[in-house]
């Protein structure tokens, strides 16, 4: 069994490899069907064609494609991401700097969405009746909400009303972990609002077939109390789609960013990529989308491990 | 910011044994297409009207529109709603109405470029998959999940990098990101229609792959089809219009709904009605969407849950509380002994809310079973054998319930007792065990889990002395290696084995009463042997009773002491079960033996079986007399009133026959009627197959 | 295996025919790689032929590959060895194309009633799809239809309605008529009557009876329960783990067993006389066979061995080969 858990992992490590790698021959290549040449971009507008031309030369823009491929490639592994055409810093400073601001908003996101998702959708399914209807109604509205705006909302309300948080902007954790967690708040709770409403479908829905199984029966021919079957026996065979949830959640929430940070003026990487993406700065685009990729794929493969280790049947096998 | 397309839940598995196939038979037709369900609930029909009219009024937005989507008012800039702008105008004084009308088209209909790339590839490549065989579904699949570990949004944004914000193009390109997850969604269902014994039929026809999956697959997948684009729909415009709200939505003077929201996020201090109307409009527009793919998704009949909801539990206690009030338990069980188990006058039904509401399951079923013996209940499905059974725990399936009778135990009323208070007798009392010795163990669990977290609650033992009862039991229950069973998970094991695992679980409180339903039908039969030996070695030594449910009469002749014959929820014949097969007095007892080939020895065996014609009747058609009456080949006028269970003559038996006597007197047999007969066939099973009136001249001649 | 002469029924054929159907040293392994080829074969070299007018019962319990060989020859499962062939043409590997050359000979009647018919497709629609794969224009097949559902005994009006308006009882009769409607020569009956209740079990198995007798059908029944297979077959082969463990006249296997594994699985099967079940119950204990739960044998030898009360070290190093036994042939060292 340990060999052939190790045997899993290295498989699926090189899937994840493999996916990180096809995800950076397509990044290279949309890059390279982006309108203007490096030069023409850093240089800006009234540039001369010869200096535009002496600078695509010096960063190797006519080299054959794989060549440029393989010389980006070389220096990602080593961390280097390469620099701005904007303002000549380097990507991977610019994009560690900010993968901690998304980092915390997705994860604060997913936590909450977990946390209201699963105490809802648990609630819905076990007490029935007018209470299932009622949550289910808000989670229907949530879900067809779109998040940018119930942010507005918030920011109206929270904010602008009373403020209780502040509407914008991001204080790194190093600063004041206190207004650390202030300036994430109304993202968070954004955020949440669509991510819980998911969860909590999810978690109903796999609740309600975990209690439609037969050894339900059984444990409750053999005096099980309510409440064990519930919470120990259905909730756990409730519990791999669930967390399957939580984590398409988390990738969702990682990518989808974007508009939360606009919303709500963080330096992630959401508003890197919007950036970037309207000055046509390739080797940031290039850059977000790697990275975005590597974190989407190591939050797949814990999920797996997570799944392999939640179901007996995987983990025998 | 790509939302996950949320997997519809697995379809059911494909019953494999016949015993799953007795139980699954009667279910409806599989998921249809129908507008039926489109109109069905309110959602769906205000989401329908609302698509409708948005459509309908955005194509035709010059005629009617008081303003031009560019009309600029410089005299009610940032207004709430007037007489002149209904529902305000934005930082330029532009008429909101006419800018969420106006570009309420483009926003539909490049929704539906998604819809089309994402269902129509994902429903392609599902059925590539399922019909092309394992390999193809392995690489398609790989892809797929490569394709579903991209982060969306930064892709899509990457892409609008390169090709700008020609939005038919982004939304394609977004369906094809989004096709892996349908695909995923209908891979499912495609093997499941894929394996179906029809598609089997027609290969052995000759008919070729694409054949297959035109003819027999695709027809199968439209009811999801329809859903899943109708979530898409949801999904693309609620993604268009994100896009559009960072910015990259349709070149700037045009309206987009996302733009919109975007430029009322700008005055948010100053202006806050202007969100209002845009965000309305997209949200009912999404919820539209949603309610409509709800609606047809909805399943017809969901299986019922083995633990109804708290809000459930509340009615059923309410109405255990009326059974209690309107008959009161008897203090004394006049004459019962104890360790007796006393049904008297038990009726089920199908409680009055939701479908089939008011239906009677069992009708005035009585028996009693004597400690240390095992009572047969035997007959066809259908005839409300299982639903006796599971009354007797208080387990019957939601929706079901006792509606009248008693079900006396130990001086108390099972029938009008609490399902907390049932929790005293269950396990500890009466126990249970099931048809499938798989899925009555929890699979989550290991076999000594389960085992020893049942004795510690059912006999107050601590871990280590659990733990050591664990190992007895399972030896106890005829298993070898009882050290090596306890550690593994129930699905590592084999029916059989599961089988004496259940039984062990259902001894751990040492009960006195063993309720079986259709215990060995799911077993091979050199199976069922040895579980019916260890069942009787169980009665002989622990002096429990069983209630035995069999569609079996072989099985009844092993193991029952006595047996009660059920027919269409009515005991039609009990007693013992020795005089009962050998000397059967009840018509349908008699054609259950001659239809039985186990009752003939090859060089004995007839030329053709007895049948009886028709089927066993749905209970809502149960006829006021005598509900075997339009089968049987004796009825007579006498058939339509109702029958009382009368004493049989043979022993302490009953049954219910008004012939019962003069077919004894004459010695009749069933006779073995030809099958071509198109008169032994009715159309509908809900029909009743014969007329009064043929079986009154029948009487007559 | 020789088409043996039955004394029962007097449609027993002529001996000497081409056989309808012969299946030889059947191979079948599931799954690919050398995982799948070390397991056990489901399928392993078994042998048997069908002669013309004749019906063969295949039983076995869970496990023993019964299905499988049903599904070999009809098509729907790749064969790894051996050869199948129908009236001496080898359909061991025939493709779409030549399965709809002979599609019309050699049928089904599969075991679910809920999943042999199309519920979304009309009775004549599924009932004329292989008529039409055959050419037949429209109105041609709708009128035989008509007239197959009327064989069966059913009204002829049930083309136009869909399966769920049917008993299960009544739709496995429509599957009869589906595989009788292009007037095949051998049916495969694949546990034809197994999920039906005893009323209506009989009136399928009657009225396969009746087509036989008037069409001189051949059946390839395969049943776990050899009570049913008693009824319609006049030779009985008996499976275990993939092999053949016995195979003989229906009567002589049925109730004078040689194999052990026959006699543990005759005895098994009980009969609704209380007295007499008392009594095999007894024989039954008497036979000393061991439960199968754990008894997983390692391939070669006799499959049986690990549960067989006669079982030797010769049955674990030895395949006992089929040889002749009074009428029967029986793979058993001491048969």
């Amino acid at each position: 069994m340990e060999v052939t858990m190790a045997l899993f992992i290295t498989k699926r490590l090189l899937m994840a490899l493999a996916t990180v790698l096809v995800v950076a021959v397509l990044a290279f290549l949309l890059v390279h069907a982006m309108p203007g040449s490096p030069g023409a971009v850093s240089l800006g507008a009234g540039a001369s064609q010869q200096a535009i031309d002496e600078v695509n030369q010096r960063m190797g823009w006519n080299d054959p494609l794989p060549a440029q491929f393989f010389t980006w490639l070389g220096s990602a592994v080593q961390g280097d991401l390469g620099v701005s055409l904007i303002d000549g810093r380097s990507v991977s400073a610019d994009l560690a700097s900010r993968l901690p601001v998304t980092a915390s908003l997705a994860a604060g996101a997913t936590v909450l969405s977990a946390v209201l998702g699963i105490g809802l959708g648990v609630t819905a399914a076990v007490r029935g009746g007018v209470v299932d209807r009622i949550i289910g109604g808000v989670a229907g509205m949530a879900v067809a909400l779109p998040a940018f705006w119930i942010g507005i909302i918030f920011v109206y309300l929270l904010a602008v009303q009373s403020s209780v948080f502040p509407a914008t902007g991001y204080v790194p954790f190093e600063s004041s972990p206190q207004d650390w967690a202030l300036s994430l708040a109304l993202p968070v709770i954004t955020l949440a609002v669509g991510g819980g409403a998911f969860i909590a479908r999810q978690t109903r829905a796999s609740m309600l077939e975990a209690l439609q199984q037969e050894h339900i029966r059984t444990l409750r021919a053999t005096a099980t109390p309510t409440w064990k079957i519930l919470y120990v026996h259905a909730l756990r065979y409730a519990s791999l789609p669930i967390v399957a949830g939580i984590a398409l959640q988390f990738i969702q929430l990682f990518g989808g960013s974007v508009i939360a940070e606009q919303l709500f003026a963080m330096p992630g990487l959401g508003q890197a990529v919007q950036n970037s993406v309207s000055t046509h700065d390739a080797p940031s685009v290039q850059g977000v989308v790697v990275i975005a990729t590597v974190v989407v794929v190591a939050v797949n493969l814990v999920l797996e491990l997570a799944t392999k280790f939640l179901d007996p049947k995987l983990r025998a096998s | 910011m790509i939302p996950n397309v949320a997997p519809a839940p697995a379809d059911q598995a494909q019953p494999t044994t016949a015993a799953d196939l007795r139980k699954t038979r009667r279910q409806g037709a599989p998921k249809k297409f129908t507008g039926s369900k489109l109109f069905g609930s309110f959602g769906s029909i205000a989401g329908v009207a609302w698509l409708a009219v948005l459509v309908a009024a955005s194509l035709t937005a010059p005629l009617w529109l008081p303003f031009k989507t560019e009309d600029q008012d410089f005299t009610a800039v940032l207004s709430g709603p007037t007489a002149a702008h209904w529902l305000g105008t934005d930082e330029l004084g532009r008429d909101l109405l006419s800018r969420i009308f106006a570009s309420a088209a483009g926003t539909l209909g490049t929704s539906i470029i998604t819809v089309i790339v994402a269902v129509g590839l994902g429903t392609l490549l599902a059925m590539l998959a399922a019909a092309a065989g394992e390999r193809v579904e392995n690489a398609v699949s790989r892809v797929t999940e490569i394709m579903m570990s991209l982060p969306g949004t930064v892709i899509i944004l990457a892409v609008i990098g390169a090709v700008g914000t020609n939005i038919p193009m982004i939304m394609g390109i977004l369906g094809v990101l989004i096709s892996a997850g349908i695909y995923r969604v209908m891979l499912g269902q495609a093997k499941s229609l894929q394996s179906q014994l029809y598609v089997d039929a027609a290969k052995v026809d000759g008919v070729s792959t694409a054949g297959i999956s035109l003819r027999h697959v695709l027809p199968g997948l439209t009811n999801t089809i329809v859903v899943q684009a109708a979530l898409i729909f949801a999904v693309g415009m609620l993604i268009q219009a994100g896009l559009a709200f960072i910015g990259f939505g349709p070149p700037i003077p045009q309206p987009s709904w996302g733009g919109m929201i975007q430029g009322a996020s700008q005055h948010v201090y100053d202006a806050p009605w202007m969100m209002v109307p845009t965000g309305a409009g997209l949200a009912l527009t999404v919820l539209s969407a949603n309610a409509i793919g709800n609606a047809l998704g909805k399943a017809p009949n969901a299986t019922a849950s083995h633990l109804p909801s708290a809000a459930a539990r509340r009615q059923r206690a309410k109405a255990v509380a009326t059974i209690a009030s309107a008959a009161p338990a008897p203090v004394t069980q006049d004459g019962v002994a104890k360790g007796t188990l006393s049904v008297r006058n038990l009726s089920v039904g199908v409680d009055s809310t939701g479908a089939g509401s008011g239906v009677r399951l069992v009708t005035d079923v009585s028996f009693d079973v004597e400690q240390g013996t095992v009572l047969g209940l035997v007959g066809e499905s259908g005839c409300g054998k299982t639903m006796t059974a599971l009354s007797l725990l208080g387990l019957l399936p939601s929706g079901v319930s006792v509606t009248g009778g008693q079900i006396l135990w130990n001086g108390r009323n099972l029938a009008a007792t609490t399902d907390k208070a049932m929790e005293t007798v269950r396990g500890r009392d009466i126990a249970l065990i099931s048809q499938e010795p798989m899925r009555a163990l929890d699979p989550m669990f290991t076999v000594g889990y389960q085992l020893t977290a049942t004795i510690r609650r059912l006999r107050g033992m601590g871990k280590a002395e659990a733990r050591e009862e664990a190992r007895n039991l399972l030896e106890k229950v005829g298993i070898v290696d009882a050290a090596r069973i306890l550690k593994t998970y129930p699905h590592q094991i084999s029916g059989g084995m599961a089988q004496r695992v259940a039984i062990a679980l259902a001894l751990a409180g040492q009960p006195k009463l063993l309720v079986a339903d259709e215990p060995t039908t799911a077993l091979d039969v050199t199976v069922q042997a040895e579980i019916l030996s260890l069942l009787r070695s169980l009665v002989t030594d622990t002096g429990m009773s069983v209630v035995m449910v069999t569609h079996d009469l072989g099985v009844v002749a092993d193991i029952c002491d006595q047996v009660a014959v059920m027919y269409a929820g009515q005991v039609v014949e009990n007693g013992r079960t020795d005089s009962i097969l050998d000397n059967p007095r009840h018509p349908y007892t008699l054609a259950l033996l001659a239809a039985d080939p186990h009752a003939n020895h090859a060089n004995d065996m007839p030329e053709r079986l007895a049948t009886i014609q028709g089927q066993v009747p749905q209970p809502k058609d149960w006829p006021t007399g005598c509900r075997f009456a339009a089968r049987c080949q004796f009825a007579g006028s006498a058939c339509l009133e109702p029958v009382p269970l009368l004493p049989s003559g043979a022993g302490e038996g009953l049954v219910r026959c008004v012939k019962a006597d003069q077919l004894a007197v004459e010695g009749m047999d069933w006779l073995a009627t030809d099958v071509p007969a198109a008169r032994a066939l009715e159309i509908t099973p809900t029909q009743n197959p014969r007329s009064l009136q043929t079986i009154v001249e029948k009487d007559l001649a | 295996m020789s088409t043996a002469v039955t004394e029962r029924r007097d449609s027993t054929p002529p001996s000497d025919a081409t056989p309808m159907l012969e299946v030889k040293d059947l191979v079948v392994r599931y799954g690919r790689g050398r995982k799948a080829a070390a397991a056990p074969a489901a399928v392993d070299h078994v042998s048997f032929s069908i002669a013309p007018g004749e019906t063969v019962g295949l039983v076995g319990e869970s496990g023993s590959g019964k299905s499988t060989i049903g599904k070999a020859i009809l098509g729907l499962q790749k064969v790894s060895g051996g050869t199948i062939t129908y009236q001496g043409k080898d359909i061991t590997s025939a493709g779409a194309a030549e399965r709809r050359a002979l599609g019309g000979e050699l049928r089904a009647v599969f075991q679910d009633p809920n999943s042999s018919l199309n519920p979304r497709n009309t009775i004549g629609t599924s009932l004329a799809e292989p008529l039409r794969l055959r050419g037949l224009s429209a109105a041609e097949a709708r009128a035989k239809a008509e007239d197959m559902l009327e064989r069966v005994g059913l009204p002829r009006d049930a083309v136009d309605r869909y399966p769920s308006q049917f008993s299960g009882g009544q739709r496995q009769r429509i599957s009869v008529a589906r595989a009788l409607i292009c007037d095949p020569q051998l049916v495969v009956c694949d546990e034809a009557v197994s999920a039906l209740d005893l009323s209506t079990q009989a009136q399928v198995l009657n009225l396969l009876a009746d087509l036989r007798d008037e069409r001189g059908l051949s059946y390839l029944f395969i049943a776990h329960d050899i009570a049913v297979v008693q009824f319609l077959a006049q030779r009985v082969v008996v499976l275990y783990r993939g092999q053949v463990m016995e195979s003989g006249p229906a009567a002589a296997v049925t109730e004078n067993p040689r194999h052990p594994f026959t006699q543990a699985l005759v005895a098994a099967s009980p009969v609704p006389r209380p007295a007499e079940q008392a009594a095999r119950r007894e024989a039954r204990e008497s036979l000393g066979v061991r439960t199968g739960a754990a008894a997983v044998p390692a391939p070669g030898g006799c499959p049986f061995r690990l549960r067989c009360p006669l079982a030797t070290d010769l049955c674990a190093t030895e395949r006992p080969a089929l040889r002749r036994v009074g009428t029967a042939d029986v793979a058993c060292h001491y048969a």
